[in-house]
């Protein structure tokens, strides 16, 4: 018996793949045998890539390149984003040009080749297929690009924006969430360049289990697909295509059979594929060879993890969420990275984190997933709670929730007690100005507060007057004001539509744009926000905005947490539906401060930022999903609270 | 209980099992009437009575006052002096076309050459309709997504009452050619405008436009041209004035009795006619759509005509197969090539293509073949039809391939009348989709419904257009519509093959309560045929089937015993289902309701 029959025979339950068909592992007859309503409660899914698989994908993948006579860079990285190859075929291009082909000079945007190299593209290619993916939803780099553009769909006037507008944002090389595999630590790994929305990076799954994603640079050019109505033959994606031959995404699955208010995702937009991926050359055979980055990966294949197992930093907790089914994060020790504790001022105590934690848990567990199937599957999420220092309390999250939700969970949990807090203008006054790559100019941090106090016509504002939830710092962080309506002008954190791109949004790209330079140069070190630049001499500690240490986030999920009047942390909640994301958040608060009676709950309604009115058009707080639950037929259950 | 209270109790209950009441026997004459012999009488004979020259005068030669002239033949009782106001309908005028224009006094002294050039073979008909409605109802109103009318709006149902206030003018102008009442006349020229100001108040932002900034009232205004035509007589082909006439121009156009399929005002060409006394009647038709106003409904003809072509032939065969009963073969075929990009509705919203899926612009090409009759089967009346479309969609929204179209529709009313009531049977059947991803669309949809049935415009689910709230840019069911075909729009959307279809049961009844006020009640069950579409769309587990109970009541009031003046009131309720409840957020804010009213006054 092989290797991978063994692996194969080991899966007890593939609840939400069973349902689906299609796909699946080479050459196996095996399929799932999880019986419906096996969900949250399943045991793991023990599947992952052998050292043969990922030789065999590459081989797929140069496979194609060759026969449509172009080099590539070939990155394939696990569910939780080790990256187990790097492979350069000769003549591949050694750097990108980042392009939005928007014509947008500024933050990300306009850098030409020779800055950024191919390899940590494909990287990044290749996690994002793995980061966005599950066992209920396969989502690849062209769906991040449908879903992080100022209206969506793009392309459709007057739409509101992506409903992970930001997200490309995360997951980011300074990230103290996730780490590099030279911290020596397992679990979510970094990404070199953030999400990616560059066709060219999906998932790879096993007998309908995700073990991975594969990511192809091959153009030298790093940018969206703005024109999403067309049907693109797009080299990288058709090389990502057969690379992924025998470990494709389940066809019941990917993201074009799931829809989010009505609209279906797009997967890829072609697979006429120009080889046989079964006619591959052998890997020794291969014109071109597996390279080094530094921080990722040595110039080797490396096997991948088994998601649920303590190798992959995520399994089922054995603590105080063992009878929640919660699942944690665990260090290269097994121990728990973030159990829940109290805050070290006190304001939070242990009890009410794991409580709070626990009713989030319920309500995702009871909500109906937006972007997975079956239909009728419950919401997958990571669940984090942060203090007013920004130290996470306490992370956990159901079984197959995204792993890209456990880095935004909780930066959306920071970026709420942030922009909540009584000291944010004056640590956003005292930052250095990003200053942008290739000649492309700078931005000062400090006109943010600037702009929204202006904005909202308030001069205390962004000190600790009013509650900001995820999604109304989001609703003033969009190059339209109110959001997707065009012709408005933007949000005071936003770019204006003129000089915006996803690689240039602003506030959120700016506060983190010093260090995800010296991330892309080589430097490891954490904390994201408010860092100095490149070569800079450091006058005092470069430790830039503590509460903000992952990156902000900007779209909904996450509600600051308040003991009467007092701002004591934040809750923030990512991986289903964004809708999904503000119900777990806000309900779970709502219910945690019922079943506690601490004192703490959500904010009080009269300092929500849902009273503010700039320019006639409200902000929004929270908004709950239609059909919240799968049990029940309630709707409005966030009414009142 | 009276023979006849007991058969509208029957027809209520048990309607398969309720009898014909029987005729009263024909007499037999042989036994009834008793010859009488043939008396010995003289048959009574006619004698004229002897002339008096003294009674009457001999005929003169010149009597101006006994042989007055008189304008046409139209004219001779105003010419005995009965005269008319200009303005009153009911008699003869002018203006109604009771009288040729050529012939008038007036028209002759102010345009001679004009009036002689028409002679009395010209006739003017003109028209005037005044349509005000006043629409209160409660919908699922989802809040605006970016921003909210009100504070602590955490949801995404909002608050449902609405209302409309709309004025719609029709004028109508026709020339007409032709002098007599039996033959066809020989030309027609018609001209419809109208013009409709509308107001719509809603309780939450983005649900009448899509900008949240333009607030929760709307007021909007459009003229339209609704019938601009000419029509020619070609020529006669029977004694009896069979005929074969052809109408170009914008023209009103109904392809089955009951407006199920297409009922619309399009451009287009008609040749139509008829032979054997009338017996049979046919059509052959190429119709170009024309883009509609978004808020009145009415043409556009400030947007250019949309790229949806229908070649229609159709025949009527009166007493067929009973006497009394209309039978009608259609043929529509719907050629429909808006593949080439959006098209975004008065109110900011993208209709073509349909926000659904992904959204990709495509054409289709569908062949509607169906069968209509109507009229009576004895004390039976009967209207029925059905509809069979075959066809192929570029592009499934959905799917997100190429698609076979294969659906089919029926619906039947089954009626009598009880002196003055009149008891109905309604049922309708429209086909659902299964597998929306499939390279099958098996929902029926139609060209441009306007149904006359089931309650029509008084029911709720045909009245309301209800949006598929969190499932794309597209309404359950639309306005003034009975398919529940996922439309974006049902007068600016593109037809949509993936739906859950529809299936219906009710009854209802007309009552002519006094010759001035009939009341109107109508009951129907409604479900889907397949709920896998809502489910996709929505991305949960697939609803029931149960849409629910359309209850609804009607007073029509005739204050002059005519159609002039006619005031219309109606309340529909929507009391939701296990389905709809899975959908809407029906038990906290109380039913889905709709009331209306309606004066029409007409000149």
């Amino acid at each position: 018996m092989s290797d991978r029959l063994v692996r194969i025979a080991a899966i007890a339950c593939i609840a939400i793949a069973s349902g689906c068909g299609g796909g699946g592992s080479s050459g196996s007859s095996s399929s799932g045998t999880g019986g419906a309503g096996c969900t949250s409660a399943c045991p793991a899914v023990q599947a992952s890539l052998a050292v043969s698989d990922v030789q065999r994908i590459v081989a797929q993948a140069v496979g194609e390149a060759q026969a449509r006579n172009v080099h590539a860079q070939i990155a394939v990285v696990d569910r939780v984003g080790n990256v187990l190859a790097v492979f350069q075929m000769d003549g591949a291009p050694a750097t990108v040009a980042i392009s939005s082909g928007l014509g947008v000079q500024g933050g990300l945007d306009g850098i030409p080749q020779g800055t950024i190299p191919a390899t940590l593209a494909a990287i990044a290619k290749a996690l994002t297929g793995a980061y966005l993916s599950s066992a209920g939803n396969a989502f690849s780099t062209r769906t991040a690009s449908q879903i992080i553009q100022e209206h969506f769909n793009p392309g459709e006037a007057q739409q509101p924006s992506g409903p992970l507008y930001g997200v490309q944002f995360s997951q980011l090389s300074c990230s103290d969430v996730n780490r590099n595999v030279s911290h020596g630590s397992v679990g979510p790994k970094r990404s070199p360049l953030g999400l990616a929305a560059d066709p060219g990076g999906m998932p790879l799954y096993i007998g309908g289990a995700l073990v991975g994603g594969i990511g192809i640079e091959a153009d030298g050019q790093y940018g969206i697909d703005r024109d999403i109505f067309d049907t693109d033959t797009n080299v990288e994606e058709l090389i990502a295509v057969a690379g992924s031959s025998g470990y494709a995404a389940p066809a019941d699955i990917r993201g074009d059979r799931i829809t989010a208010d009505g609209r279906t995702f797009r997967y890829d937009d072609s697979e006429s594929i120009a080889s046989n991926p079964a006619n591959a050359p052998a890997f020794t055979a291969l014109p071109g060879h597996l390279v080094a980055v530094d921080g990722y990966t040595g110039a080797m294949i490396t096997a991948g993890t088994s998601f649920g197992t303590p190798a992959s930093g995520v399994r089922a907790d054995a603590g105080a969420f063992a009878a929640s089914g919660g699942w944690i994060l665990v260090d290269a020790s097994n121990a728990a990275r973030f159990p829940p504790r109290g805050s070290s001022d006190g304001s939070l105590s242990v009890t009410e984190v794991t409580t709070l934690m626990t009713d989030a848990i319920a309500i995702a567990k009871r909500a109906r997933g937006q972007i997975r199937r079956p239909l009728g599957s419950s919401a997958e999420v990571t669940i984090s709670v942060v203090d007013l220092n920004g130290d996470i309390l306490g992370l956990v999250r159901t079984p197959d929730a995204p792993v890209f939700g456990i880095d935004v969970a909780v930066q959306k949990a920071r970026s709420a007690m942030f922009f909540s807090s009584p000291g944010a203008a004056s640590l956003l006054a005292s930052v250095p100005p990003a200053q942008y790559l290739s000649d492309l100019g700078s931005a000062a941090i400090s006109q943010y507060p600037d702009r929204m106090r202006t904005f909202l016509s308030d001069p205390a504002a962004l000190t600790g007057n009013i509650a900001w939830s995820a999604r109304a710092i989001g609703n003033i962080h969009r190059p339209f004001f109110p959001d997707g309506i065009d012709g408005t002008p933007p949000g005071p954190l936003s770019t204006p539509i003129a000089s915006w791109s996803p690689f240039n949004v602003g506030f959120q790209l700016d506060l983190s744009y010093n260090q995800f330079v010296k991330g892309v140069l080589g430097d490891t070190s954490t904390g994201c926000a408010g860092r100095l630049q490149a070569g800079a001499i450091p006058i005092a500690a470069d430790t830039g905005i503590l509460q903000l240490r992952n990156g902000a986030q900007i779209f909904p999920g996450s509600v600051p947490i308040y003991r009467g009047n007092k701002l004591v942390g934040a809750i923030g909640v990512s991986g289903d539906g964004v809708d999904q994301d503000d119900m777990i958040s806000f309900l779970g608060l709502a219910n945690a401060a019922k079943d506690l009676g601490t004192g703490i709950g959500n904010a009080p309604a009269a300092i929500r930022a849902d009273t503010l009115t700039p320019m006639g058009t409200r902000l929004r707080y929270a908004q709950c999903p239609q059909a919240p639950f799968n049990d029940s037929t309630d709707e409005n259950v966030c009414a009142g609270l | 209980m009276s023979a006849r209270a007991f058969s509208l109790v029957m027809l209520i209950a048990l309607p398969a099992l309720a009898q014909e009441k029987p005729y009263p026997p024909e007499p037999n004459r042989d036994e009834e009437i008793v010859p009488r012999r043939a008396g010995p009488s003289e048959p009574e004979r006619y004698f004229p009575p002897p002339v008096d020259p003294s009674q009457v005068p001999q005929p003169a030669a010149f009597l101006p006052h006994e042989t007055l002239p008189v304008p046409d033949r139209w004219r001779i009782m105003q010419a005995l002096g009965v005269k008319y106001p200009w303005f009153d309908p009911y008699n003869q005028n002018m203006l109604k076309g009771d009288l040729p224009v050529g012939g008038d006094p007036w028209f002759r002294e102010h345009f001679p050459d004009l009036a002689k050039k028409m002679g009395d073979e010209w006739f003017v008909s003109l028209g005037a309709v005044s349509d005000t409605l006043v629409e209160f109802r409660r919908l699922p109103t989802p809040v605006g997504a970016q921003t909210t009318q009100r504070p602590g709006e955490y949801d995404v149902f909002g608050q449902g009452k609405q209302s409309t206030v709309a004025e719609t003018f029709i004028f109508s102008m026709s020339l007409i050619k032709g002098d007599t009442t039996f033959r066809p006349p020989d030309y027609e020229f018609r001209f419809t405008p109208a013009i409709n100001v509308n107001r719509s108040e809603v309780e939450e932002v983005r649900a009448l436009r899509i900008d949240p900034r333009e607030g929760t009232t709307r007021n909007d205004s459009h003229f339209a041209v609704q019938e601009l035509y000419a029509d020619m007589h070609l020529r006669n082909v029977s004694d009896r004035y069979d005929f074969d006439s052809i109408r170009v121009g914008i023209q009103p156009f109904n392809a089955d009795f009951r407006g199920f399929l297409f009922q619309d005002q399009p451009l287009g060409v008609r040749l139509f006619g008829n032979r054997d006394n009338n017996q049979w009647q046919y059509n052959l038709a190429w119709f170009r759509r024309i883009e509609k106003d978004t808020n009145s409904g009415l043409n556009d003809l400030g947007a250019a005509l949309r790229k949806d072509d229908l070649f229609v032939a159709n025949l009527y065969r009166q007493d067929l197969p009973w006497p009394g009963f209309t039978s009608q073969a259609t043929v529509i075929v719907d050629v429909n090539k808006e593949g080439d990009g959006q098209y975004y509705d008065r109110n900011g919203f993208l209709v073509r293509p349909a926000v659904i899926g992904d959204s990709r612009p495509h054409d289709y090409t569908v062949t509607y073949v169906g069968y209509s009759g109507d009229g009576h089967i004895g004390r039976w009346n009967l209207s029925a039809t059905v509809y069979g479309a075959f066809g192929h969609d570029t592009h499934g929204e959905i799917a997100q391939r190429p698609q076979t179209i294969r659906a089919g529709f029926a619906a039947a009313e089954l009626s009598r009348d009880f002196s003055w009531a009149r008891l109905r049977l309604n049922a309708l059947y429209q086909s659902a989709d299964k597998d929306p991803f499939d390279g099958k669309a098996t929902g029926f949809d139609a060209i441009l419904e306007n149904p006359q049935f089931a309650g029509a415009e008084t029911s709720f689910w045909i009245r309301q257009g209800v949006p598929l709230v969190g499932g794309g840019g597209v309404a359950l069911s639309g306005r003034n519509g009975i398919l529940a075909s996922l439309r974006s729009s049902k007068d600016e959307g593109q037809s949509n093959f993936v739906n859950p279809g529809l299936e219906l049961l009710g009854v209802g009844g007309d009552f002519d309560v006094t010759p001035l006020v009939r009341a109107i009640g109508n009951i129907s069950y409604l479900r889907f045929g397949d709920t896998a579409v809502l489910g996709v769309l929505r991305n949960q587990a697939p609803p029931p089937k149960e849409i629910g109970w359309d209850i609804s009541a009607a007073v029509q009031w005739r204050p002059f015993m005519s159609q002039n003046v006619v005031l219309n009131f109606s309340a529909a309720a929507l009391l939701p289902g296990k389905g709809l409840k899975q959908l809407y957020d029906e038990d906290q804010r109380g039913p889905q309701y709709s009331v209306l009213g309606n004066v029409v006054l007409t000149f």
